[in-house]
């Protein structure tokens, strides 16, 4: 049954071979640059290998600030969301409320003003509030890139809880507190999850809008990429980008079940 | 904020769900929504009323500062930003950039998408689950990260005309062209589409598939009479967030792109700090937002539409 359709073996096999060159070429060639010495165009192989470039990273006062900072504000930011949004999520997966449609393609159009014409725009409000070049201010722009994962994602999660397993804890005598948190939280809890993993990566990623509010007292690691790839040799970058790559790749290998099986898809479509 | 959800949690679960517009509900919203009315709707408000030559008021250290400053000639305005804007020969040629690589993005991330997740829904099998973790590696990578590594991989002593180089053939360099920016877009873009779609497709009932092939359905039959008006739902929920997503790109383009003619993201914020003209910058900015409205308006249509067919509203 599963094999009535038979696309011919090689062009299969081709179509792997280019997807892995197409999506990891450039990243394998990337990461290798941070161990070489040097590698000149046209030859094969670099003319050696060095570890050289990973302690300039860590020793450069800049670089090393970045990376602090960076690891500072990003789950400051992912739990400045959560309290915002997951109580949102909640009404919009639960209650129908006057309105609530609305409230959600209010948060979507939001998210489809251009970002760079949005922090153009931005400027002018934070100077009058005095949030220019501030850790609040950069908090905040970091914010705005969160808001849909943690509304919607969590929303679908929260509205899937099947409403007859919370009646029947509640039968068996638990208290509503005990409910919503052994039943109707714990259910949503790969949805949370994921809401998690992506907006800390939106915020952890955010570079524009930091730099545009951040510079030059603050800077995070995608900000100082900007200006690495233009003033260091490509090994630096290449280390930096390793390092910056890290913490997305742990996360979302925590985080991957959930994604792949439908947590992330289930958030953006409106209900 | 944890006492009033508590209150809430027993409130909305008195009343049977659904039942009747709920006070509280609209409150637990409110915080979200406050902050995207105050760091997003302000905002491009006052950026409106700039772009319209209002230059008092919060607009006036920014008219002190810009050049090329058009000031209100009527009570709601002057259009001559705009004038300026549509008479520039650039934003005309960066518009024609922007659109034409959001189209040909889209079109290719959409059908390596339905590619892969029909194969995947269809045949499935290890192979299948290769090519779909494949295209989810994106996902793990910063934007400017996989910017910075397409621009190493595609350029002059790039990994591929290194590659072909040993072949005896020059390979072009791709890195500051648009296909560059294609690639790049496609690059980043392809997680989320593969994610929506087969996620769509593995929704899809064997029992449907089955009885068609039992009937003698041949596959393309199949695919265009079941998998893809099924699946219409999130692929064009797919679809509309990778064309919006790529129309405002910046990262992608200011790496990957030619210097002239270049997509408005990286525009807006060149005619914002290098040349200072913040008022045509807004003027793109919304010239953008107007495409992205097009396309927005697309997606909320037909979701609601397939909500209505489910009989959910």
């Amino acid at each position: 049954m599963r094999h009535s359709l038979r696309l011919p073996r090689l062009l299969l096999n081709l179509a792997i071979a280019f997807m892995a060159l197409f999506i990891l070429g450039p990243l394998i060639w990337l990461a290798a640059h941070a161990f070489v010495s040097d590698w000149h165009y046209p030859n094969f192989y670099p003319s050696g290998f060095t570890f050289h470039w990973w302690s300039r990273v860590f020793l450069d006062s800049a670089l090393s600030t970045a990376m602090r900072n960076s690891l500072i504000i990003s789950p400051i930011v992912v739990l400045c969301s959560m309290v915002i949004c997951l109580p949102a999520a909640y009404a919009v997966g639960r209650i129908n409320f006057w309105g609530r449609r609305a409230f959600m393609i209010g948060i979507f159009s939001a998210n489809s003003f251009p970002k760079i014409g949005l922090f153009a725009a931005i400027a002018t409000l934070y100077y009058s509030l005095n949030l220019m070049g501030t850790f609040v201010g950069v908090v905040i722009i970091q914010l705005l890139g969160t808001i849909i994962y943690m509304t919607w994602i969590p929303a679908a999660a929260f509205a899937a809880v099947p409403r007859n397993l919370e009646e029947a804890a509640r039968d068996a005598g638990a208290n509503k507190f005990t409910v919503f948190r052994t039943i109707t939280l714990r259910m949503a809890m790969p949805g949370i999850l994921v809401a998690i993993v992506m907006s800390f990566l939106a915020a952890f990623d955010e570079a524009q809008g930091t730099y545009l509010v951040g510079a030059p007292s603050i800077f995070t690691m995608p900000t100082e990429m900007y200006s690495l790839v233009q003033n260091y040799p490509i090994q630096v970058a290449a280390v930096f980008s390793l390092l910056l790559t890290l913490p997305s790749v742990l996360l979302l290998s925590l985080a991957r079940k959930h994604i792949m099986g439908g947590q992330l898809a289930e958030g953006f479509q409106l209900k | 904020m944890i006492s009033v959800r508590r209150k809430v949690n027993r409130e909305s679960s008195r009343a049977p769900h659904g039942a009747r517009p709920s006070l509280s509900g609209f409150a637990l919203a409110l915080p979200p929504l406050l902050l995207v009315v105050v760091f997003v709707g302000i905002p491009i408000l006052i950026g409106l009323t700039f772009s319209l030559g209002f230059t008092q008021g919060p607009n006036r250290v920014i008219s002190l500062i810009g050049q090329q400053i058009h000031i209100k000639s009527h009570w709601w305005g002057t259009f001559a930003a705009y004038s300026d804007v549509l008479h520039d020969s650039r934003f005309l040629g960066d518009l024609a950039l922007t659109l034409v690589v959001t189209s040909i993005s889209t079109v290719f991330v959409i059908a390596m998408a339905l590619g892969i997740a029909m194969y995947q829904r269809l045949i499935g099998g290890k192979k299948a689950s290769v090519l779909v973790t494949l295209s989810i590696v994106p996902l793990f990578v910063p934007v400017v990260i996989s910017a910075w590594a397409i621009h190493t991989f595609y350029g002059g002593d790039g990994f591929m005309r290194t590659l072909f180089s040993h072949l005896g053939i020059n390979f072009p360099t791709l890195t500051s062209t648009p296909v560059a920016i294609v690639i790049g877009s496609v690059w980043t873009a392809l997680p989320f589409s593969i994610l929506m779609i087969s996620s769509g497709m593995q929704a899809i009932p064997n029992a449907l598939i089955e009885a068609a092939r039992d009937c003698g359905a041949p596959t393309p039959k199949i695919i265009s009479n079941i998998l893809i008006p099924l699946a219409r739902t999130p692929i064009i929920i797919a679809a509309s967030f990778t064309a919006i997503g790529i129309l405002g790109s910046y990262t992608i383009p200011l790496f990957l792109g030619p210097n002239q003619p270049t997509m408005l993201g990286v525009e807006i914020s060149n005619f914002f700090g290098a040349y200072n003209r913040p008022q045509q910058s807004l003027v793109m900015a919304f010239f953008v937002f107007l495409a992205a409205s097009g396309i927005a308006i697309l997606y909320v249509w037909q979701n609601i539409k397939s909500a209505r067919e489910s009989g959910r509203i």
